[in-house]
């Protein structure tokens, strides 16, 4: 501990909880989940709050969701929050979907579809510059990017900008970005399991490390009872 | 009562300067007439870099350096270039005055709006000066004394005689700034009198039988010991204005301070009327030629939300500017306000409610669309429609008003659609792939759910009949996909289509 104690202190070593009451908001120990300073939304899975530092997901903070495809649930991963955010009469940014987004089906998953602003751009800096744009300004509750080709010092742009915004922000990247570096404070990767449940693995986040994947069951609502009786192909 | 004077000493040469980009300045110099000889009246720095300086008579300055540029002095056009700098003052007060070579602006109610007396001062002094004048500032409790002051000031200096100070201050000031003594100044010097104070000790009867009743008067109304009305500027009730350029422009980067000084005059006329835009047209006017058919370029920009602002408006502008191609050599520029309306100052607010939210939105939605275009930003709307295709519409964003906005907030919730339905919509359904009769996408897809059939769109061109299943691969996509139902034509074929995905 000592290593910690700056010369210009008094001579008697402070003991561990002096230095930790003193600089209380400027460190974090490594040992525990970090806690996010501001007002966070739930994620709507108990067991991925308790992983998400701060206990859910946290505006200050960009997030990227690495997917192998689409169609594993991503949507109804985030349906909770973005539930939320829609019912405070906040709007959604999708920049550049890699496909339709369907409302009646977000409607099912209690999105107010009439909260959704879509912008479709094809080339790499426009997307970038609308979603900066987005997230500085104050419209929107969330911001969800779709960004395949990004590099490390524009995630750290973007995080700088994110630093300051009162909204969430989602990148979906593929998964063969695990390996590159990145600026988000938190990095999830998602797998499928066996549907309707979906892998979750935190690859980095503020605090202790896990490695551990979690299973989240994903809401049933998009499919009703017969969702577990198995098809019959007639005329296969 | 405070009085902030702007005075322009060059203002001969200012208000051609401005029509040049800085880089292109040329050696230039004001003349004047005076009986049969043209005498240089002012000269630039380049000019007088080469020796030609003030009271030079033409044909001196020609011989020093050949190229110089010869200006004939002109009050009408120096006028319009001092009206257009009071245009941008009219952001910090409504009472400004045009007094020969400058302006006076009384500023008492506005000091606070804007911070104090300094930081006022220094606005105001930014504000004009980006409109292409150089000045020096006089701040004084009457009008007559901070013109005074302002013309005893040194170029780009601001001499501050607000407060105790302003008697000594106008005490110590020279005699020839008086415009009422011009006529006397040989025998007032004569008399040993040089500065105001000297004057002021004469017996005023003397004073007035020798020099006249002007100069007391004006002496008078300096110090404030005598009423002085002032007659405030006025401007028309529509925005129109338009700027020459002196040089040929192709690029929009040698536009943009013109740009700018047009965007900060449209900005001070809506605060002096309390008035927003809501739409203005920016026009390029080009040189005529037989060559090129092209007489101005017209730029019509309609704002979803009145604005005042003029970062906002200058935003807006560069979006378009920059997205535009300049078809011919530029050589004038016009700027008119088309629709304005009662403003509101949105800035203060303490907290940010739904109204603020709604702007912000409205402002993106306005940067995005003029740099991407209109058809890049759009909304969906739920159409009742039983076919995936039809069922939801894209709407467009750029015109969505607060009225529109409480109005969806009134909206009913859509149909609500009970059965089961996919996040993400292809483009276009995609055409699988068949092995061994069954469906591939990345892999062999598992039916999981269906089939569920739809069957429908007779009544228009585009019927539909369908039998969904869900589908699972083994990467753990969850796939929407129909067989195409056509018990009619009887080839019910091995046709599967991937229409979207379980997001």
């Amino acid at each position: 501990m000592s290593t910690l104690a700056s010369p210009s202190l008094p001579l008697a070593p402070l003991s561990l909880l002096q230095i930790e009451t003193q600089f209380r908001d400027r460190i974090w120990r490594g040992d525990i989940s970090g806690s996010a300073p501001d007002l966070v939304i739930s994620s709507g899975f108990n067991e991925l709050d308790k992983a998400l530092p701060g206990g859910g997901w946290s505006p200050c903070s960009l997030t990227e969701l690495l997917l192998p495809a689409e169609g594993l649930g991503e949507i109804r991963l985030l349906s909770p929050s973005l539930e939320r955010i829609t019912r405070k009469g906040r709007n959604i940014l999708l920049v550049s979907p890699p496909h339709i987004p369907y409302m009646p089906a977000w409607e099912n998953l209690n999105i107010d579809s009439r909260r959704i602003v879509m912008i479709r751009v094809d080339s790499p800096i426009e997307r970038l510059w609308v979603l900066e744009q987005g997230i500085k300004s104050a419209a929107f509750g969330a911001i969800i990017g779709w960004l395949p080709g990004i590099s490390q010092p524009m995630t750290r742009k973007l995080q700088i900008i994110v630093r300051t915004a009162a909204s969430l922000v989602f990148l979906f990247r593929p998964a063969s970005a695990q390996f590159e570096p990145s600026a988000a404070p938190l990095r999830i990767l998602l797998g499928s399991v066996r549907q309707p449940m979906l892998s979750v693995r935190l690859l980095k986040r503020r605090g202790s490390p896990i490695d551990l994947p979690i299973y989240i069951p994903l809401s049933a609502r998009p499919f009703p009872s017969f969702m577990t009786s198995s098809a019959t192909l007639a005329h296969a | 009562m405070l009085w902030i004077a702007l005075h322009c000493p060059t203002l001969s040469l200012d208000w051609i300067e401005r029509r040049f980009p800085v880089a292109l300045i040329p050696a230039m110099a004001a003349t004047i007439r005076k009986g049969n000889q043209v005498y240089i009246r002012q000269a630039n720095k380049p000019a007088q870099q080469q020796g030609v300086a003030a009271h030079q008579p033409l044909a001196t300055a020609l011989s020093l350096f050949p190229d110089l540029v010869v200006v004939e002095h002109d009050p009408h056009e120096e006028m319009k270039a001092l009206r257009e700098a009071a245009y941008a003052a009219f952001r910090f007060t409504p009472h400004v005055v045009m007094q020969g070579s400058g302006l006076i602006t009384e500023v008492s109610a506005s000091l606070k709006l804007f911070g104090g007396l300094k930081k006022l001062c220094r606005l105001l002094n930014q504000a004009v000066a980006t409109q292409g004048l150089q000045l020096c500032v006089g701040i004084a409790p009457t009008a007559k004394g901070a013109w005074l002051l302002a013309q005893s000031a040194p170029l780009k200096t601001v001499i501050n005689g607000a407060g105790s100070r302003f008697r000594s201050l106008l005490d110590s000031l020279p005699i020839h700034l008086l415009a009422s003594a011009q006529p006397y100044l040989e025998v007032i010097r004569g008399i040993g009198c040089k500065t105001l104070a000297d004057l002021r000790q004469l017996p005023r009867g003397g004073l007035a039988r020798r020099f006249g009743p002007d100069l007391l008067i004006e002496l008078d109304r300096a110090c404030g010991d005598l009423p002085d009305p002032q007659q405030w500027l006025e401007v028309p009730e529509y925005f129109q204005q338009k700027t020459e350029l002196m040089s040929q422009v192709e690029s929009v980067e040698l536009i943009w301070v013109p740009v700018q000084r047009m965007i900060g005059q449209m900005c001070g006329w809506l605060s002096l009327r309390h008035a927003a835009v809501l739409e203005f047209s920016f026009i390029l006017h080009h040189e005529y030629s037989l060559r090129q058919p092209h007489k101005s370029t017209p730029l019509h920009i309609k704002l979803s939300e009145q604005s005042d602002d003029a970062e906002h408006l200058m935003l807006l502008l560069r979006e378009r500017l920059g997205r535009m191609e300049i078809v011919a050599p530029v050589c004038g520029l016009e700027l008119i306000a088309n629709q304005i309306t009662a403003g509101t100052n949105p800035h203060l607010e303490l907290f940010p409610t739904s109204q603020s939210e709604a702007t912000s939105l409205n402002r993106f939605i306005e940067k995005v669309s003029s740099r991407l275009g209109p058809q890049a930003i759009t909304g969906l709307n739920v159409i009742p429609d039983h076919r995936p295709e039809c069922s939801q519409r894209f709407r467009p964003l750029e015109m969505s008003r607060e009225s529109d906005a409480s109005c969806r907030k009134a909206a009913p919730l859509a149909s609500m659609c009970s059965s089961v339905r996919p996040a993400w919509l292809m483009e276009a359904p995609l055409e699988l792939k068949v092995q061994r009769h069954q469906p591939v996408y990345g892999s062999p897809l598992k039916l999981i759910a269906g089939p569920e059939r739809i069957e429908a769109g007779w009544w228009d061109d585009a019927p539909v009949a369908r039998d969904y299943f869900i589908a699972e691969n083994t990467l753990g996509q969850l796939l929407w996909i129909y067989r195409e139902h056509n018990s009619a034509a009887g080839n019910n074929g091995n046709g599967w289509y991937l229409q979207g995905l379980f997001g």
